[in-house]
């Protein structure tokens, strides 16, 4: 488990607009690599880029290259469903199958890829994965219930047990935080740090202290105007990108003067 | 953006300005009072010496409040930082002023000074008033330059401190003891002040660079 990301010269296009342009990056395994930057600069449909979720967006199109370790994410027989199965993704908005109960939402990703397991298997890694989230103790009681019925902070926790039951190679996180309150926000904090051992994570945030407190690298994306291009300003070791940024846009950007 | 934070980050820079002329005009004060017998300005200084003070508790509550409110990075918390080491050390110097002010009220209306060492003592106050000076440039961010040009200023102190233990130290040396160890503390006051500005001046270009001062060549 863990890869590292190579990431070299990746243009994206929405047909036949620039959307972001000339990204390079290594994204190292074991590690939170944080993703900042303004509204429409490219951060999230990069991130997307990672494991071909763009893709569901008509035209959607990438230039360059993604390799994870020596795997080219884009190659000519890669299956982007295969892709999905290693690089797994948490959204913003907490969304758990609403009609399957907890049990059934962690063992969704399973069953999909058609995975046959015993049954006492089955509850194993299901308890394994609600372990890892850190959500085992409070819903062991009603695994059987509607995962709907869980708080926002819980929902989002039952969405990473989801996304790591299927065994990951890499955590894509997007804006996993910013529908919950701080006392959530803490729990998938800890959670981050908890799941970097084993896991390489890349989450795309708004909140800039979060991205100083979970993440070892941070990346800053901007754009140079409206209709251009978002471009990747800097990416470097968090320490770095939060106390001596080497470019200006950066320090602006992190310092709340822009515009 | 951020207008009113960018106005604390300028008003707190402002302060330590304003420390820093005070504690250059001490300096000036204590050392008339000490060359010329002079009761009067050696009280002002004693008695002002508690200025410095309160605006060093001021830059401190100021500098807690950025911190505690705008969770300042980059440039901005190098800024504050720096502010909290350098109006610490801007009280220190307050302070040698003072004891400076003290000797010649001590010895009043005997002359603390030896004829023979005056020119000494002449030549390290106008030094560290001089620094003192350009540090003010330096910490309102007029002059970066004037941080460099601190160090050669610093290195003359020394030299007129050492010489002085060395005019103490001879055979020749005629005035006694008490004499003698008034001129070591005095002439160690000097040179602390003009390290303490030299400190300063490092945290004050940490500001601009981003690089941490060498903390093994900052106190001697």
């Amino acid at each position: 488990m863990a890869k590292r990301i190579e990431v070299k010269d990746l243009d994206i296009y929405y047909d036949k607009f620039l959307a972001v342009q000339g990204v390079s990056m290594t994204i190292q395994p074991r590690s939170v690599t944080a993703l900042i930057g303004p509204s429409g600069c490219g951060k999230s449909t990069f991130l997307r880029t990672l494991n071909r979720m763009h893709e569901l967006v008509p035209n959607a199109r990438v230039e360059g290259s993604v390799v994870m370790d020596d795997d080219d994410l884009y190659g000519p027989n890669v299956d982007p469903v295969n892709v999905r199965r290693q690089i797994g993704m948490v959204f913003q908005r907490a969304n758990p199958f609403p009609t399957m109960s907890i049990y059934d939402n962690v063992a969704a990703g399973l069953k999909l890829n058609n995975k046959r397991l015993k049954k006492s298997d089955m509850d194993d890694l299901v308890e394994r994965s609600l372990k890892s989230a850190n959500l085992w103790e409070e819903v062991k009681d009603r695994l059987h219930k509607p995962g709907s019925g869980l708080s926002g902070g819980q929902q989002q926790r039952l969405c990473i047990a989801r996304a790591i039951a299927v065994q990951p190679e890499v955590l894509l996180m997007d804006e996993p935080c910013s529908a919950l309150d701080p006392i959530s926000t803490q729990a998938i904090e800890d959670l981050m740090l908890e799941l970097k051992a084993n896991y390489t994570i890349v989450i795309v945030t708004h909140n800039m202290q979060q991205a100083a407190r979970v993440s070892d690298t941070t990346g800053f994306f901007n754009l140079q105007g409206v209709g251009k291009p978002g471009e990747l300003v800097e990416i470097d070791e968090t320490t770095r990108i939060f106390s001596t940024p080497s470019q200006k846009a950066t320090e602006d950007y992190i310092s709340g003067r822009f515009g | 953006m951020r207008d009113a934070y960018n106005l604390e980050l300028d008003n707190l820079r402002a302060q330590l300005g304003d420390m820093v002329q005070l504690v250059a005009e001490a300096m000036e004060l204590a050392t008339r009072s000490l060359l010329h017998q002079d009761l009067e300005t050696a009280e002002q200084v004693i008695s002002d010496d508690v200025k410095v003070d309160d605006a060093r508790s001021a830059a401190e509550e100021k500098a807690y409040g950025l911190l505690a409110l705008q969770a300042p990075v980059a440039t901005d918390l190098r800024i504050v930082v720096a502010s909290l080491h350098a109006a610490e050390s801007i009280e220190r110097m307050g302070d040698l002023a003072l004891h400076v002010a003290k000797a010649a009220r001590r010895r009043h209306p005997e002359p603390v000074l030896p004829p023979d060492v005056r020119p000494a003592f002449e030549r390290l106050g106008d030094v560290d008033v001089r620094l003192a000076r350009k540090l003010e440039r330096v910490v309102r961010g007029d002059d970066a330059e004037a941080a460099k040009s601190l160090e050669d200023d610093d290195d003359e102190v020394d030299e007129i401190h050492r010489n002085l233990f060395t005019v103490i130290m001879d055979r020749d040396w005629q005035h006694g003891v008490s004499p003698a160890v008034d001129l070591t503390l005095l002439s160690r006051f000097y040179e602390r002040y003009a390290d303490h500005a030299v400190s300063v001046a490092r945290r004050m270009l940490f500001v601009v660079t981003g690089r941490m001062p060498n903390h093994s060549a900052s106190d001697v």
